[in-house]
């Protein structure tokens, strides 16, 4: 057993500390988990190249692909610090990053790694990915997917409809579920992965606004497009495994990220409370908001423990059965807390528009608050996380 | 970073489990509980010829030259199968001060003892109010002569009546502040004027009201330097707070895996209760609970152990054990519906020792406060 940072890890925390200082305005509204990162795409863009230059942006992926085989632990690490400083553009999209390019190491083929990794890890918008999974009738169910893709000579002709894709007006490229197979015995049979060139003729993307009004997913209709048949992922109906194994990707990079972002909303929340006084009192003086901040930190303890126990197991070689969720979990529940604990320490000025020069810790709080609620129903809701870790880690039988 | 244990660490924890499945059943647990004493010497006597006692000793005192994360794992089993007895307060509470602060005369004459299995310890801090703060600490010693005289009383004191010596925290003068003027006894608990009286607690464990009255302790008797003890009693309740957090987390998991298995063999409505949703994720919960007090104890052993302990992630622990040990034993129960409220189900003897082990260094509110100042509230 050994907890310490090496020294190499030490020092990439150095260098993102002193990377964000350098390259970030000093007045950039920290709302990101309302907006997701494709507001100022340009701005956004701008920051992944300058990852990408710096061997950061897929530092854990072979050279021969554009990274510098980081250690998952060192990509762990970056990921937290990230987040901790808010830096933007490091996911390219959303996808590319954190499951494309891991999937198609693991189920693609050398054709498509050669085409589609140098390009997500160049950090050019031609690199920028969505995924295509949700349908209006497929959300927990997910299995339950109609968009079809039927074999046409050297082709594939996709007809379908997909809902909530983050990043979709930003996307050159999607990471489509259709389904290949109607007669297969069980619904996660005949599923396949293909990669759909996002400017195909009969792709068509739709705004859907979340309730602040900002633009982060999309429904996405597909009218006869026609995608080469070299752009299938692994194999034909074979695509339920790639897509478990693309989730568990996503939701382990949520534990780092909601740390780092936390662990800086925690910070700055116990400075301001050591700064504002309430009815005479300092707020730091207020005994139950000492204990609800000393309570979120813990549980961010917890956090942070549970990504590196799940980076370490990965690095050795084990595939992890119910790790994912749990840190999902986890994740969900500290931004709820740290949303509400922080919404309450601003009190009155917790309901300001995060934009708004009247807002405090730059909107960071409002952005939580606002964000939480949709962070915790993607990549899976607790419901369906916690069933995955009572039948697969507890071995209780199947609930559905 | 490396979140493995070592072959030796693995063996330690199989060896602890296979003796205490043997030795130390349920029914053993329930016969103990009826006994005077508190505990079983017989398996007191195995577990001493283990090594368990003096498993972090120098070989030289009779020990087996462990390290501090190799005592929590033991602790861990034990809390898992709730052992009872006085291992805790022998160990936990004073051999661990001994052998750090101890002179090289007490060393060897107390800690073979306690490898051996022939000595039982504990320790008198708490006072009126059961709380951890130097201010409490109102028991005062006087010198006179070569000898001090020890007047007043202690609460809480784990074990007493079948302790050899009691280390008990004294005033021994007032500084500015409350921690100045502290000093430790190392008194003989069957010695003339030390009076006991027990109070019944409902974790069925063994705590007393000690009273001393002009007790006299030669100087020779002192750990470490008079009036700075309080820096004894920090490096004392940090241990503790883990070596609790470890029989807690220990004792988590068997909650759950009782629980789980019950889930999957209990049927209701033609179907395990275990298929329900409902219940299903009440155990998701309990499971992210019983990690979470697990990560965070290796992670404060871990730093004992390599001689830079963390307040705040011991603190961080113990806290975070407190709330959780608690709550799984109360979803434990009402998942097992009515059987987990009776005499002659196992969850009782764990649900029933929550509360001796939330105050044991340090209920969670003294945990919080310890993290806000952290946190540089």
């Amino acid at each position: 057993m050994d907890f310490r940072l090496s020294e190499k890890e030490l020092a990439l925390k150095e260098e993102i500390r002193k990377f964000a200082e350098a390259e970030l305005p000093p007045d950039l509204v920290r709302n990101t988990l309302i907006d997701g990162e494709f507001r100022d795409f340009e701005f956004e863009v701008s920051m992944s190249k300058k990852l990408a230059q710096r061997g950061w942006l897929v530092m854990s992926w072979p050279e021969k692909y554009g990274g510098c085989c980081a250690s998952l632990l060192e990509q762990t690490i970056y990921e937290m610090e990230i987040a901790y400083w808010g830096i933007p553009g490091a996911w390219m999209g959303i996808s590319g990053i954190q499951w494309v390019g891991p999937c198609l190491m693991m189920f693609g083929t050398e054709g498509q790694r050669e085409k589609y990794l140098p390009l997500i890890a160049s950090g050019e918008k031609d690199g920028v990915w969505c995924t295509g999974y949700s349908e209006p009738n497929a959300g927990s169910d997910f299995a339950n997917i109609r968009t079809r893709a039927v074999r046409d000579g050297d082709d594939y002709i996709i007809n379908g409809q997909k809902v909530w894709t983050s990043a979709a007006h930003r996307a050159r490229w999607c990471w489509l579920a259709t389904r290949t197979d109607l007669n297969a015995a069980k619904k996660h049979h005949g599923i396949s992965i293909f990669i759909v060139d996002m400017k195909s003729p009969g792709v068509t993307v739709n705004p859907i606004l979340n309730y602040y009004g900002r633009h982060h997913f999309n429904e996405m209709f597909f009218d006869n497009v026609r995608v080469p048949a070299s752009n299938l992922v692994g194999e034909e109906n074979k695509g339920w495994y790639y897509l478990m194994q693309s989730l568990a990707f996503e939701r382990r990079s949520l534990a780092p990220t909601t740390y780092g972002s936390l662990k800086r909303i925690l910070e700055e929340l116990a400075e301001y409370a050591g700064q504002t006084e309430y009815e005479g009192q300092l707020l730091s003086q207020n005994p139950v908001i000492r204990a609800k901040l000393a309570d979120l930190a813990i549980d961010l303890e917890v956090l942070k423990m549970f990504a590196f126990q799940l980076a370490c197991r990965i690095s050795q070689g084990q595939i992890p059965v119910y790790e994912s969720s749990r840190n999902k979990i986890m994740s969900d529940e500290v931004m709820k807390r740290g949303a509400i604990t922080g919404a309450e320490i601003l009190g009155i000025y917790s309901q300001v528009d995060p934009d708004s020069e009247w807002a405090k810790l730059k909107g960071a709080i409002q952005g939580a608050y606002l964000g939480f609620p949709g962070q915790a129903i993607a990549a899976g809701t607790a419901e369906v996380e916690k069933s995955i870790i009572a039948q697969f880690r507890l071995g209780l039988p199947k609930s559905y | 970073m490396d979140f493995g244990f070592t072959e030796e660490q693995d063996m330690l924890r199989i060896s602890a489990k296979d003796f205490l499945a043997k030795e130390c059943p349920k029914a053993k647990i329930r016969e103990i509980d009826k006994d005077e004493r508190g505990y079983d010497p017989q398996m007191w006597r195995s577990m001493a010829e283990l090594g368990w006692m003096g498993l972090i000793f120098p070989e030289e005192y009779g020990g087996m030259g462990a390290n501090f994360t190799d005592l929590v794992i033991l602790t861990e089993e034990m809390g898992r199968n709730v052992v009872p007895g006085p291992f805790f307060s022998t160990i936990a509470l004073c051999a661990l001060p001994l052998l750090e602060y101890g002179s090289r005369e007490q060393k060897t004459k107390f800690l073979p003892l306690i490898a051996k299995g022939k000595a039982i310890w504990t320790i008198a801090l708490a006072e009126s109010s059961g709380k951890y703060d130097a201010s409490e600490v109102k028991l005062h010693a006087v010198l006179k002569g070569t000898n001090y005289v020890l007047q007043g009383y202690k609460l809480f004191v784990t074990d007493a009546h079948v302790a050899d010596y009691i280390l008990v925290v004294g005033r021994t003068g007032e500084g500015k502040r409350p921690e100045d003027g502290i000093t430790l006894f190392i008194v003989d608990a069957k010695g003339p004027n030390v009076e006991m009286e027990a109070i019944p607690t409902i974790g069925g464990d063994r705590q007393f009201k000690v009273s001393l009255d002009k007790v006299v302790v030669p100087k020779d008797n002192i750990l470490g330097k008079v009036g700075s003890g309080w820096d004894i009693v920090d490096f004392i309740l940090q241990r503790a707070a883990v070596l609790k957090c470890a029989e807690m987390s220990g004792a988590c998991q068997a909650v759950l895996d009782m629980t789980s298995s019950y889930a999957k063999e209990r049927i209701q409505f033609d179907r395990p209760i275990g298929s329900f949703q409902a219940v299903q994720h009440k155990l998701a919960d309990m499971l992210i609970d019983a990690e979470a007090v697990q990560y965070l104890l290796y992670q404060a052993a871990w730093g004992i152990s390599v001689g830079s302990p963390s307040p705040w992630q011991i603190s961080a622990a113990k806290g975070k054990a407190n709330e959780a040990y608690q709550r799984i034993c109360i979803e434990a129960i009402a998942t097992h519906g009515a059987i987990g409220y009776t005499m002659d189900h196992d969850i009782g003897l764990y649900y029933r020792r929550v509360k001796a082990a939330q105050f044991v260094a340090g209920d969670t509110d003294l945990h919080r406060e310890v993290i806000a100042r952290g946190l540089g509230l």
